[in-house]
């Protein structure tokens, strides 16, 4: 399903991330993909995260329980296989993004939501 | 390959769980050691070390130079392994050599400075000379205490260094550490350990252990035993640590990320703007949250910069970081060069022009490394995500702006606030701009200055506390309160009675240091009074009435050339800002003391003024109770009434149009120092005011011995001055110039001025108070017409008090029941009013009867209440006293 490359890329999700992420979208009218993002998340450490784009034409891309996952060629060949969970508990609520190549030692340690970027930019 | 062990209760061990892991030279991407992977069993375990250590007191417990005396130990052990620490910083962590071998001596430094600095200068112990609470008086002290076993989180950029932000004042604090170096770069640390355990640091106050943040983080800062936890680095993870510790209200100094502005502004040095800006984009690769990675030109000299620092940026070289010529080495990881990259394309994505740089490079004869080149980018909005996000790399972004204060603008539009320079010939402007900007630091024309006892910590999501200098050493100790009362009996201590229906208070302190000079003549005293005070400037305070009496002159004409004026526009119950208005020209004069001619209206106007000379600002920033502590501008007072007793009292009644509502200073350095009764100067009183006033002295004396906190002295005071008001008054009606007993109602108003000194006054004060607020009834006038009826609402609660008063009154109580003989004392106060010719009732002084009942409100909220002998709290009983009185 792949655009431009030639693989699929793969992502796993855990319990509830597709009803977290269906009613996220529910909720916010979204029809657009999910792409999955880096970004520094201030000194010395990068994470994961998740967020709201247009599809680029080099995108990877994954069908997953009745969801678009992209993911940028780039940066999935730094990650690789990502695994994305949902947690709600105490004070804590949110996707948590790890990979089988860590951005850092801290990988998954942060939660997130889903992020709507204002242009296409990741 | 060399290889390190964790460093837990004193001893170099293996992981329990046997594990290694294997660090790398980024500048080769070769593996350069094999460290021990600290677990779940290995965090418990230095917990553990550093509970029990810390709990053992021979580190806690130890005097700050005993600990310092270590530390120095220590800090010499680091200066030994100075050069295997340099080259073994460098080789980990990619910082060029010419940087990394001043690692071991600053961190050197450091120890050493803040060794000094938590023995000379922390105060580890602060006396607190006014508490604030004037109910509780006592000795008020602060210990700073450590916190306990503190956990330091170190990021890869300085490993070292930051590393020993954190172990400098957990230590010399007092407290026990496990400390966890990232995981990029945990050799230094462990080398700091062997420094440790040279220096006899006994076992288990410092620990290192080395291995996943994550898994460890989840340990370390949740830990039931773990007080403190220290974390550098990101927002993210910050925000996580911040979450865990609240599970156990951990104390937490984070250090998180910046994105912060450099600031070039139009009148800038251009060489030194250019190295500025370079300087602190292209330092340590980009690698310091401090980095000032959105570079703010001005649009004036814009186009030049740009030319001037490409050209520099391109001069860096670029190469092995241990090769002594280079100026760069490499990104710390193969994932921090794959998110820079993925940045760099990102700007331009968005737009921004990509000037320079932009691309990995190669390092001659080195396969591998993670080399960038300095890149720039120009013509960035500031809302773009290179602009916003931190990207801890060698990327400079350059935005135009026009005007300083959209530099401030665009520099403050940032989530973060952690650093930032500003460039500019101009210092007073550079300054300016400075303080528009938020952020916990900001260098003038220099940049990433980090000094030992300067704060360094974020505004806004860039953090929390501060390390360096003694804020650092003040994160590491938690601080104790000590009260020890002064008064170790519970039928004294005023709060205990809100759960007691014995409300007298027993023990007491007698502190009125006014010297009193009376008699005939005694105005000539004022001359040497002030010679004695040290003052030569004498400045005379008093009303136009008294002035026109002729009485300043008398004041002026005695005290011979050492009076600088006499001030006159002082109103009858003043307000604030007559009080400021008198400071102004005793300021204007350079008066060094001050000398009150007339009633309570000026001389309570003098001791305002007394304070605010002293302290400076206005006097509505000392309307509080018994927080002086130092003694005020000398004041000597002649009092020309007979009444408020204030030449002697703790207290100023002062009108604040903002509260509407009269408020006091209450202090015990407010007191005159010298009370000059010349009997001279009552003589000129018209006769209503002295009816009027010597009932206010009357009703001190009175409410004085129905006070909660009367005493014998308070009642040996009082009583006197009744019987003195009760024989004198219908004299002084009768003659106003019956010298005699214009002195001894001096006297009684000096004594029932004491009396309330030190018990306070009650309802009846509270009432006049109000009335004379609402209405305009002159204080002894409303005191007058309320006293007797507040006694005789009084009369279960201070019988025995008010029998006394009848005696004073001259009342025959032959045969008479205690209660009934207190009774007739408010009969006394009646009939001696009516005999002087006082007003009797509130509607003779204009007190409108719909209006009682809020003043009944308004009285209940008097401070005056809280002493009255039987305790108020029903606006009725009191709008019931006022209706008596109407
Ligand atoms: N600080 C205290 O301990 C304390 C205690 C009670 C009352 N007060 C305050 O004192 C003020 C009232 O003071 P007061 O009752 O002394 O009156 P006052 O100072 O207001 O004077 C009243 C009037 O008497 C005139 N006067 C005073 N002495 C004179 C003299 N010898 N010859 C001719 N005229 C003279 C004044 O010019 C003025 O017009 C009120 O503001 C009251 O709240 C203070």
């Amino acid at each position: 399903m792949g655009r431009g490359w030639k693989i699929n890329p793969i992502v796993k999700l855990g319990p509830g991330v597709s009803q977290a992420i269906g009613s996220f979208r529910a909720d916010k009218g979204i029809q657009q993909p999910i792409r999955i993002a880096l970004y520094f998340s201030g000194c010395c450490d990068s994470s994961l995260y998740l967020c709201v784009v247009t599809i680029l034409e080099t995108d990877l891309t994954l069908e997953l329980d009745g969801l678009t996952f992209v993911i940028n060629p780039e940066i999935y060949q730094v990650v690789g296989e990502v695994t994305i969970s949902y947690v709600d508990e105490m004070g804590r609520k949110g996707f948590v993004l790890t990979s089988s190549k860590p951005v850092g030692e801290w990988d998954g340690c942060g939660v997130s939501d889903i992020k709507i970027q204002p242009n296409l930019y990741v | 390959m060399e290889q390190y062990k964790l460093f837990i209760n004193g001893e170099f061990v293996d992981a329990d769980s046997g594990k290694t892991f294997e660090t790398i030279d980024p500048g080769t991407e070769a593996p350069i050691a094999t460290v021990a992977q600290a677990g779940k069993a290995d965090a418990e375990e230095a917990i553990a070390a550093a509970r029990k250590a810390f709990d053992r007191g021979d580190w806690s417990g130890l005097t700050p130079a005993a600990r310092a005396a270590k530390v120095q130990d220590f800090a010499d052990q680091i200066a030994r392994q100075g050069l295997r620490l340099a080259f073994t910083e460098s080789m980990n962590s990619g910082q060029v050599i010419s940087l990394a071998k001043f690692m071991p001596l600053i961190s050197v430094t450091l120890l050493r400075n803040l060794s000094l600095a938590a023995v000379t200068k922390f105060p580890w112990e602060e006396e607190i000379p006014a508490s604030g609470n004037a109910f509780a008086p006592g000795r008020e002290f602060i210990r700073r205490e450590p916190v306990g076993v503190c956990v330091g989180i170190s990021p890869w950029n300085y490993p070292m260094y930051i590393a020993c932000w954190k172990i400098a004042p957990a230590l010399l604090m007092g407290n026990t550490m496990v400390l966890k170096p990232a995981s990029y770069t945990p050799l230094t640390a462990l080398i700091v350990a062997e420094a440790a355990k040279a220096a006899g640091i006994p076992d288990g106050v410092f620990n290192v252990i080395a291995g996943p943040g994550r898994e460890l983080g989840e340990i370390l800062c949740t830990h039931p035993d773990v007080d403190k936890i220290a974390f550098t680095g990101s927002t993210e993870v910050g925000r996580e640590i911040m979450r865990m510790a609240a599970g156990t209200i951990k104390k937490v100094t984070l250090e998180l990320g910046g994105k912060s502005a450099t600031i070039i502004l139009d009148d800038a040095d251009m060489e030194l703007a250019v190295e500025g800006a370079l300087f602190s984009n292209f330092f340590n690769q980009g690698q310091v949250c401090s980095s000032g990675s959105r570079v703010l030109v001005s649009s004036k000299i814009h186009d030049e910069f740009l030319d001037k620092i490409i050209k520099r940026a391109e001069s860096i070289r670029i190469g092995y970081q241990m090769d002594q010529t280079s100026h760069m080495g490499p990104l710390v990881s193969k994932q921090q060069l794959a998110t820079v990259e993925r940045y760099v394309k990102l700007g331009k994505e968005e737009g921004a022009e990509l000037i320079t740089g932009g691309k990995r490079v190669e390092v001659k004869g080195i396969k591998g490394g993670f080399y960038y080149a300095p890149t720039i980018f120009a013509n960035v909005n500031n809302k773009m995500r290179i602009a916003q996000e931190e990207i801890f790399g060698p990327v400079l972004c350059i935005i135009k702006y026009d005007s300083d204060e959209e530099a401030i603008a665009i520099a403050n539009d940032s989530v973060y606030g952690l650093a930032g320079g500003v460039f500019s010939t101009n210092t007073a402007r550079a300054e300016r701009v400075a303080r528009g900007v938020r952020t916990g630091t900001i260098w003038i024309n220099n940049y990433h200055i980090f000094s030992d006892y300067c704060p360094f910590g974020g505004y806004k999501q860039s953090g929390v506390g501060r390390e360096l200098g003694l804020e650092s050493l003040r994160e590491y100790t938690q601080i104790k309160r000590i009260h020890v009362s002064a008064i170790a009996d519970h039928k004294s201590n005023m709060t205990f009675k809100i759960m007691s229906d014995y409300k007298k208070v027993e023990g007491f302190s007698y502190n009125c240091p006014t010297a009193v000079i009376a008699g005939h003549g005694a105005l000539s005293s004022i001359y040497k009074a002030v010679a004695d005070l040290g003052c030569r400037r004498a400045l005379i305070l008093t009303d136009s009435g008294v002035n026109k009496a002729g009485l300043a002159q008398l004041v002026k004409d005695a005290l011979v050339d050492f009076c600088v004026g006499i001030y006159d526009s002082i109103s009858p119950d003043p307000d604030l800002e007559t009080v400021d208005v008198a400071t102004a020209v005793a300021r204007e004069l350079k008066a060094d003391c001050i000398i009150s001619v007339g009633g309570g209206s000026v001389i309570d106007t003098a001791k305002g003024v007394c304070v605010t000379l002293k302290n400076g600002g206005k006097v509505n920033d000392y309307l509080n109770f018994l927080v002086l502590t130092e003694p005020q501008t000398p004041h000597i007072v002649i009092p020309t009434t007979a009444g408020t007793g204030s030449e002697v009292t703790n207290m100023a009644v002062l009108t604040s149009k903002g509260a509407g509502r009269k408020l006091f200073i209450v202090d015990t350095r407010i007191m005159p120092n010298v009370a000059i009764l010349d009997p001279r100067f009552t003589m000129t009183l018209p006769k209503d005011l002295t009816v009027t006033t010597a009932m206010d002295a009357m009703t001190h004396a009175i409410e004085a011995m129905m006070s909660t906190l009367a005493n014998q002295i308070c009642d040996g005071l009082a009583l006197h001055a009744i019987r003195l008001i009760n024989e004198n008054l219908p004299l002084v009606v009768a003659d106003g110039s019956n010298e005699k007993a214009r002195l001894n109602m001096q006297l009684a108003a000096t004594m029932a001025g004491w009396a309330f000194t030190i018990a306070q006054v009650g309802l009846a004060h509270g009432m006049a108070h109000t009335i004379g607020t609402l209405h305009h009834v002159p204080h002894g006038v409303a005191c007058g017409i309320v006293l007797p009826k507040v006694m005789r609402y009084n009369v279960d609660h201070a019988a025995d008090k008010l029998a006394l008063v009848a005696q004073a009154l001259g009342t025959n109580t032959a045969g008479m029941k205690e209660h009934d003989v207190a009774l007739a004392a408010a009969d006394a106060v009646e009939s001696l009013m009516k005999k002087v010719g006082h007003p009797m009732r509130l509607r003779d002084v204009g007190v409108p009867e719909e209006n009682l009942a809020i003043c009944a409100f308004h009285a209940i909220a008097d401070t005056a209440v809280i002493f009255n002998g039987r305790p108020v709290s029903d606006p009725n009983e009191v709008l019931q006293i006022y209706r008596q009185a109407y």
